[in-house]
């Protein structure tokens, strides 16, 4: 509540600047005319193909990346061979910042949709990659030794102990996931591409035209937010047994 | 009903505990006692296979399955409630889950924690913790129970009060007990034989003792008899000198 009214503060002295004329309407465009294009951009109908194509690559990206970082982390957890592969490559795929990898991709996948869901699948599975790996490998073992003397086995364990402790892990990274998923569809689309809010992005700047800049930035952020509330609530749903601050 | 022979345990060259020899006799309350890093918890941890010994036999009279384990501390799954956590002992033993619960829940309420069931791990105080874990173990109804510092951790209140509780539950089922502890006192006062192990590592069998008091016994009120001070005096007296033996 409070942060939604420094927001709505924030938006009214910005708006009360640009009506006095104290900003340059070319640099910072008044809240209203950022609004007004956001309008235009959805009653024109010009939107629509740009959010379906950047849509379409984040979630790809989500769900792709969410399934490989998963399984190789899982193999990686479970087969110590694997674990030596894959763990150098990731920790210096998780060392380096992962969108400088955008440029590659168009060279090898073009500069179409499969550019940007391999970007965002990247960023969305070395994440997932670490939280599963981790997620298997810190397993209390006080939980194992507790489960076993109670006669449980391999398979017990499994859905007692370690599912559990895996989906923690990942659900505390799903949000980060989905904030990500984002990033390397526009990131991708900013580099080279034919439609996309990325697209639509560079379009803005190489135009001068901050008021459709800050219109899209307005957007993605709104989407991002809105995928956040969803996957905290989901969240708090499933991990009701964290204590509230350490969730 | 549990016999360990020559028992040789411990990780790489030197064992933590060496040719250790004990045995519980069907219905009898053991307690081994002996300074930090003496194995004790390890010579548990071997009676139910979590950890392989050297050399040296275990022999039990009964089934893994029979055999109860209570932990120093009460980790919980930490994502089940109090009365899932129950249950999930005796779904493992093949209780159908629907029945596992119910008797869960009546071994909750026996325990004190009535109306507690459905809380998570992380809202129930150290001392409800305790009594959970103690109920997953004991709804499995094991014929020997082996318990680790099992209340090491409580104030002294609770601590009498779990004590007395299950000291009653072990007298009136005959259940036998393997009690690893640092306080002497709660080895007197609840044991009918004391083991007294030397200082790790290396560490071996240095005495035993048997303990008079009668049963059903007040694990409080024996405290009072003459005989106790004394025992408790010579125990302190050996205690000391394995400990002083060890640093020198």
């Amino acid at each position: 509540m409070r942060r939604g009214l420094s927001l709505l503060a924030l938006l009214l002295v910005w708006e009360g600047l640009a009506l006095l004329g104290l900003l340059n309407p070319l640099y910072v465009p008044a809240p209203h005319r950022v609004a007004q294009v956001l309008a235009d951009l959805f009653s024109e109908g010009t939107l629509w193909p740009h959010l379906q194509a950047t849509f379409s690559a984040a979630i790809f990206g989500l769900v792709l990346g969410l399934l490989i970082g998963g399984v190789l982390g899982l193999l990686a957890a479970l087969v110590p061979w694997v674990a030596e592969l894959l763990e150098p490559v990731m920790l210096l795929l998780n060392a380096v910042p992962r969108v400088i990898l955008a440029p590659l991709l168009v060279i090898w996948f073009g500069i179409g949709l499969a550019s940007k869901v391999a970007l965002s699948l990247i960023l969305v599975s070395v994440l997932l990659f670490f939280a599963v790996y981790s997620g298997v490998r810190e397993v209390d073992p006080r939980l194992i030794e507790r489960i076993r003397t109670l006669g449980g086995g391999r398979w017990v364990l499994l859905r007692e102990v370690y599912l559990p402790s895996v989906c923690s892990w990942v659900l505390s990274q799903l949000k980060v996931a989905v904030g990500f998923a984002f990033t390397g569809a526009v990131v991708g689309e900013f580099v080279a591409a034919s439609r996309g809010l990325g697209y639509l992005l560079s379009f803005a700047q190489s135009t001068f035209n901050a008021a459709l800049s800050l219109a899209l930035i307005s957007l993605i952020v709104a989407f991002v937010l809105f995928l956040f509330t969803l996957f905290e609530r989901l969240e708090q749903r499933l991990l009701a047994w964290k204590p509230q601050a350490s969730r | 009903m549990l016999k360990v022979e020559r028992l040789t345990l411990g990780y790489g060259v030197t064992p933590v505990l060496e040719g250790v020899a004990l045995e519980v006799a069907p219905g009898e309350f053991v307690s081994l006692v002996g300074p930090s890093g003496s194995g004790k918890s390890s010579l548990l941890r071997a009676i139910v296979g979590l950890v392989t010994p050297q050399t040296g036999q275990i022999i039990r009279g009964l089934e893994l399955e029979e055999i109860g384990f209570l932990f120093q501390d009460d980790a919980l799954l930490p994502w089940r409630t109090a009365r899932q956590n129950v249950a999930l002992g005796l779904c493992i033993h093949g209780v159908p889950r629907k029945e596992a619960l119910e008797e869960a829940e009546a071994w909750l309420v026996k325990l004190g924690l009535s109306g507690l069931s459905d809380r998570f791990p992380y809202q129930l105080s150290g001392g409800q913790r305790k009594r959970v874990a103690l109920a997953q173990v004991l709804a499995l109804k094991p014929r020997l129970l082996l318990m680790d510092e099992p209340f090491a951790s409580l104030d002294a209140i609770l601590r009498t009060q779990l004590t007395r509780d299950l000291l009653s539950w072990v007298e009136g089922e005959g259940v036998s007990v393997l009690l690893v502890t640092n306080d002497l006192e709660e080895a007197l006062s609840l044991s009918d034989r004391i083991y007294l192990l030397s200082k790790g590592p290396r560490a071996v069998l240095r005495r035993s003792y048997a303990v008079p008091f009668a049963r059903p016994r007040d694990p409080v009120g024996v405290r009072a008899d003459p005989r106790f001070g004394r025992l408790l005096g010579e125990l302190w007296k050996d205690l000391e000198e394995v400990v002083l033996c060890g640093a020198a």
